[in-house]
């Protein structure tokens, strides 16, 4: 989703919105100070005192003095009077309201066991003032991962103890017994990782907590990894769920890796929407009725990844060319050897 | 930004605020001040200020009204809807909620601000839980922020999808494998559509002086599991998945799949199929560790799809 760039000017709704709010705070108060204020609400003197200026001129038609919100600033304090419309502080904001919605509600997934958390119950509350059935209306499935395996990794990281980890290699389609220093554990693209320093694949690695299926808490220590927390800048693109994840974690193809090229009918053009293409190049059609095939190349982290991907296109994918070990049949031997599971042919070595 | 916007806006909540009936876009030109004079840049001005109010958070409420002898539309505050309402946070509550918005980041939207706003005095007191790390990041956009607000108001959004316009009652927001759906009424089908926000063309429209009443079922959110999703009549698959390959075949297909698990730790699947291609899909993920038991044409597809390709 192409989000908005962040705003960094003060828009002139950010000040009415922050006035909105300081107006009533000082109303309701014996002149607090400035410095109070600025305390409170985050600003700084100049700040508060541009945005007090404002107030002066505000208040009801016909702007007799009796209208005009008073505003008085006696020895750094400041006393407001008639501002009865603006007594109450404003309701929340809509991007405040969804925020502070999902945000609970990501990390309150629901359900009866945890109704009664400080979470839960903190937002019921909030929902309640919005008038919405929380539940109902607004759900953040951050990733999948199963909550004892979270909470585990969680305590690993909090504490820095190794955890060992069997760990499904999607790429590599087998099952990997790991020692792992936990970093970070989060989520991001709708999906949740581990950022870990793989004792036994011996480097960085990002694992999907999907696909750990079990994780055990040793009692060994470990120190602090220099540098920063990959995932806590959370860089964007860092999502590396559609990627064809090999060796450790997620993956980031290296010059060394093999790769291939697929000429894709248009009915697999959605390849190209999911997997990181390294190049895509539109043939000519083959004649004037004919739709447009695309010519790709992939990077190729491991053999069943790849097998995957070809058995799942079929006859709308053809391999035109492969690295070694790679070879152009790759698929059809795949298919060969499902195929042996439904009785049909003979398996292939 | 001037300081004349920002008085304006002022002028004009205050104005709204204070009325104690809705006010004609002609009574707004005549009581606050800071528009132009011309009558065509007075309403392209006052059209951006309700804009802004509304993105503010300002419940502008609109409602017919006759002005001088004609049917015209007013405009108010209502006071009750535009104040906040303490929740009455707890101590721990706060601490919790506190806790999520550090941690839980929608994206260019700074949450902590909203907590600060609903808990008032107490915020001061609220212990940090472990604020320093974020857990994870949630995308937003502006189209989110908008139909969130409808949903809270219960107003009907105009928008346009698949190159259609259509009108939809917004139900339900669903975050998912990284994406947002919205889930609701679609009016001109007369049915229950989802939608993936991004791919909202243009703005959401919302339509302010409509509302919907609240569905009487709420709504199940986004169904996101592509085998299930099709027009064919459902047929029921049955899966089985090597014991290396079950726990993931869980996650995959839901607990309330699994028909049985033999000795090897082999499982069973039953799986409801509306969609050919999007099963065949998910079996052949599996390479040679899964297999269709029944029905015999969805058995027959995969190995009829596997000859073409090893035959190719």
């Amino acid at each position: 989703m192409s989000a908005e760039p962040r705003r960094n000017r003060v828009t002139a709704g950010d000040r009415v919105r922050r006035l909105l709010g300081i107006v009533p705070w000082i109303a309701a108060r014996e002149g607090p100070t400035i410095s109070e204020i600025c305390e409170r609400f985050e600003l700084t003197r100049t700040q508060l005192l541009d945005d007090l200026d404002v107030v002066f001129m505000v208040g009801l038609y016909p702007f007799t003095p009796d209208e005009l919100i008073d505003v008085i600033i006696e020895e750094d304090r400041v006393f407001i009077r008639l501002a009865d419309f603006f007594a109450r502080p404003l309701r929340l904001t809509p991007d405040q309201a969804l925020a502070l919605v999902a945000a609970g509600a990501s990390l309150a997934p629901g359900g009866a066991a945890d109704a009664d958390s400080p979470l839960a119950r903190g937002l019921a509350k909030v929902a309640a003032v919005l008038g919405i059935d929380q539940e109902a209306a607004l759900a953040v499935h951050l990733g999948e991962a199963r909550p004892e395996v979270l909470a585990l990794l969680h305590t690993a990281v909090a504490e820095r103890r190794q955890v060992e980890l069997n760990y499904y290699s999607y790429g590599r389609d087998t099952q990997t017994r790991r020692l792992v220093d936990p970093h970070q554990v989060y989520a991001d693209g709708g999906q949740w990782y581990l950022d870990a320093t793989c004792h036994t694949a011996v480097g960085e690695r990002l694992f999907r907590l999907d696909r750990i299926e079990q994780a055990v808490l040793t009692d060994q220590h470990f120190a602090g990894r220099a540098g920063p927390a990959r995932g806590a800048n959370l860089a964007p693109g860092a999502k590396g769920g559609t990627g064809s994840g090999a060796g450790g974690g997620v993956y980031h193809p290296s010059p060394a890796d093999p790769r291939v090229v697929l000429d894709l009918a248009p009915a697999a053009a959605w390849l190209t929407e999911h997997y990181p293409c390294e190049a895509v190049e539109v043939l000519e059609p083959s004649g004037p009725e004919a739709m447009s095939r695309l010519r790709v190349t992939l990077a190729v982290s491991a053999q069943p990844w790849l097998e995957r991907l070809l058995v799942r296109l079929g006859p709308d994918a053809t391999v035109v060319r492969a690295d070694a070990p790679l070879d152009v049949d790759v698929g059809r031997r795949a298919a060969a050897r499902i195929l042996a599971r439904y009785g049909h042919g003979e398996p292939v070595a | 930004m001037s300081a004349t916007k920002v008085e304006r806006l002022l002028n004009l909540s205050a104005a709204l605020l204070a009325a104690e009936r809705p006010l004609s876009a002609a009574e707004i030109r005549q009581r606050v001040p800071g528009y132009p004079d011309e009558l065509g840049s007075f309403r392209r001005a006052f059209e951006r200020d309700k804009d802004d109010l509304r993105q503010m958070g300002i419940p502008l409420r609109l409602t017919s009204m006759q002005a001088e002898g004609q049917v015209t539309e007013g405009y108010r505050i209502p006071p009750e809807e535009y104040a906040l309402r303490d929740p009455g946070l707890e101590a721990d509550e706060l601490a919790a909620l506190h806790f999520a918005v550090h941690a839980v980041r929608l994206e260019g939207i700074s949450s902590a601000e909203a907590l600060q706003t609903l808990a008032g005095e107490r915020f001061a007191g609220v212990e940090p839980l472990e604020t320093g790390e974020q857990l994870a990041r949630v995308p937003a956009d502006g189209r989110l922020m908008t139909l969130f607000a409808a949903l809270v108001d219960r107003h009907p959004v105009r928008l346009v999808y698949n190159d259609t316009a259509r009108v939809v009652e917004p139900h339900r927001l669903d975050y998912e494998r990284g994406r947002w759906y919205l889930s609701g009424f679609d009016r001109e089908r007369a049915q229950n559509r989802s939608f993936r926000v991004e791919r909202i063309q243009q703005d959401v429209v919302v339509q302010l002086a409509e509302t919907f009443q609240a569905p009487s079922q709420p709504h199940p959110g986004v169904a996101l599991r592509s085998w299930q999703l099709g027009r064919a009549e459902a047929v029921w698959a049955e899966v089985a998945v090597d014991a290396d390959q079950a726990a993931s075949a869980r996650r995959h297909l839901g607990e309330e799949a699994v028909a049985g698990v033999d000795a090897t730790g082999r499982t069973r699947f039953r799986v409801e199929v509306r969609n050919r291609e999007a099963f065949r899909g998910l079996v052949l993920t599996f390479l040679d560790h899964a297999e269709v038991l029944s029905p015999p044409e969805l058995r027959a597809d995969v190995v009829a799809w596997l000859e073409a390709l090893a035959r190719s």
